[in-house]
């Protein structure tokens, strides 16, 4: 192994899109099929950010409806998070606030990105609207399926890890 | 009579005006069915144009229908994309029925299915065999070609003494263990530190990633608190653990583990750990790449050692 390595896990709900965010990210595709993640799956990807090569280890750990069912093992040692939720379904960031506050209490200070996805499946109208509705973080929206936002949000994370 | 005279201008006039009115009614008439021609032309002539060309657009329909190489062109891309919507979506629309009516075949016709089978089977297991021989065979000649040299002599006397028979020791030879691939990996994180592998056939680091995670939910799952899986075996591969506090070491060793073998695994291991606290001591904690060479040759060592 060469180079600088930074674990990154995914979290969320299930059905929120996290394998199709990497599979876009990763292999640069997109499937409508659903297969649900069990356990953990990880992937790999080497980017180059401000000149320097980091190797991405994605862990993609398996949805539940809480962060507190999540294995805190598969948390340990990440040197960077992103918690996805599907813009479509509100049970999915109904309780984001608790989610957010719990994840930061359990995991060391790390760079923490919010990924609101699916927004290709919402109108202008109504995406202007559930902004307004979100509490007050700061946000990436994307879509797995167009790609709008993917990149941004890996490589915004991994801009704050090499700091 | 007066008054006949008097009426026949009067009649010749009626007549005159009354022809004049008749003349000028036909007149009359004649302008508003011009009117209502004009009118007509004018309302229905792009109904008119329109039937025209819904009649020509029908006829080159009736053309290309009846013609069988135009409507080929037409229809040929639309059932082509049906087809290869079929075939990428036949696993999972007709997997299950058929996996159903394999299993109920076979169910109700075993005879016929073992039948239809066994020269197939028969075969591979025949080839799978004879390869299998021709491998043992090669390798006993090796073991007979060692018979007069000092390994020969040394496994002798080692028969002599444990009492073992020659042949056996020979045949656990033949599965020799063979240490395959090794990893240190940082406990938490699941970071690699190094590794050494003959056949680097997938990525190290998803390896050891996986390997943590696989870890991580036994010991979770079976809540036995501080104790840790020791190993994984996997048909003929075995994957010890060796865990120490910030990192543990994944082993995968082929062939079978003997006694012998796991007690120089486990000195190695020892030695090559205290290697490792030195070097981690003067290290920056970056997951670099700094123990592969040491890797290699611990475990070179041990794989060149007796078994």
């Amino acid at each position: 192994m060469m180079g600088l390595s930074k674990k990154v896990i995914l979290l969320g709900h299930f059905g929120v899109g996290k394998t199709s965010l990497i599979q876009r990210f990763v292999h640069q595709k997109f499937s409508e099929k659903y297969l649900t993640t069990i356990g953990v799956k990880i992937d790999k990807k080497v980017i180059t950010v401000e000149g320097r090569e980091l190797s991405m280890l994605i862990w993609d750990i398996a949805g539940e409806s809480t962060q507190q069912k999540v294995p805190e093992s598969y948390k340990l040692g990440a040197h960077g998070a992103i918690y996805v939720f599907d813009l479509t379904r509100p049970s999915s960031y109904d309780l984001i606030e608790q989610e957010v506050s719990h994840l930061k209490n359990i995991l060391p200070p790390i760079p923490f990105v919010l990924v609101g996805n699916k927004r290709d499946l919402l109108t202008e109208e109504e995406f202007n609207a559930l902004q307004k509705k979100l509490p007050a973080y700061d946000y990436i929206f994307s879509s797995a399926k167009t790609g709008e936002g993917v990149e941004e949000m890996f490589f915004y994370l991994a801009k704050q890890m090499l700091q | 009579m007066h008054k006949a005279r008097e009426q026949r201008p009067l009649k010749k006039d009626l007549i005159t005006t009354f022809t004049l009115i008749k003349v000028d009614k036909n007149k009359a008439d004649t302008d508003k069915s011009q009117l209502l021609l004009r009118l007509r032309d004018l309302l229905l002539e792009e109904d008119r144009r329109k039937i025209q060309s819904i009649d020509m657009e029908v006829t080159a329909l009736a053309r290309e229908f009846n013609n069988r190489k135009m409507l080929a062109i037409k229809i040929d891309p639309i059932v082509q994309e049906h087809l290869d919507k079929l075939k990428e979506d036949f696993p999972t629309l007709f997997g299950p029925v058929i996996t159903q009516t394999i299993k109920y075949q076979i169910k109700n016709s075993q005879n016929e299915v073992v039948d239809a089978l066994y020269p197939i089977v028969g075969k591979l297991i025949r080839k799978y065999i004879a390869r299998e021989i021709e491998i043992i065979s090669e390798k006993v000649d090796r073991q007979l070609a060692r018979a007069f040299s000092w390994q020969g002599w040394l496994r002798k006397i080692k028969a002599w003494f444990s009492g073992t028979s020659e042949t056996d020791i020979v045949l656990q030879g033949l599965a020799e263990p063979a240490i395959e691939e090794i990893f240190v990996i940082e406990q938490d994180s699941g970071m690699l530190y190094g590794s050494y592998s003959r056949s680097k056939n997938m990525d190290q680091d998803m390896i050891a990633g996986m390997l943590t995670a696989i870890k991580s939910f036994v010991a979770d799952a079976f809540q036995k608190g501080e104790q840790e899986p020791e190993s994984i075996e996997y048909e003929s591969y075995h994957i010890v653990f060796k865990n120490f506090k910030t990192y543990f070491l994944a082993i995968a060793v082929s062939g079978t583990m003997t006694a012998s073998f796991k007690d120089r695994l486990e000195s190695t291991v020892l030695n090559f750990a205290e290697q490792l606290r030195r070097q981690a001591e003067t290290s920056n904690g970056e997951s670099e790449d700094m123990f592969s060479g040491y890797l290699e040759k611990y475990f070179n060592e041990l794989d060149d050692g007796p078994k």
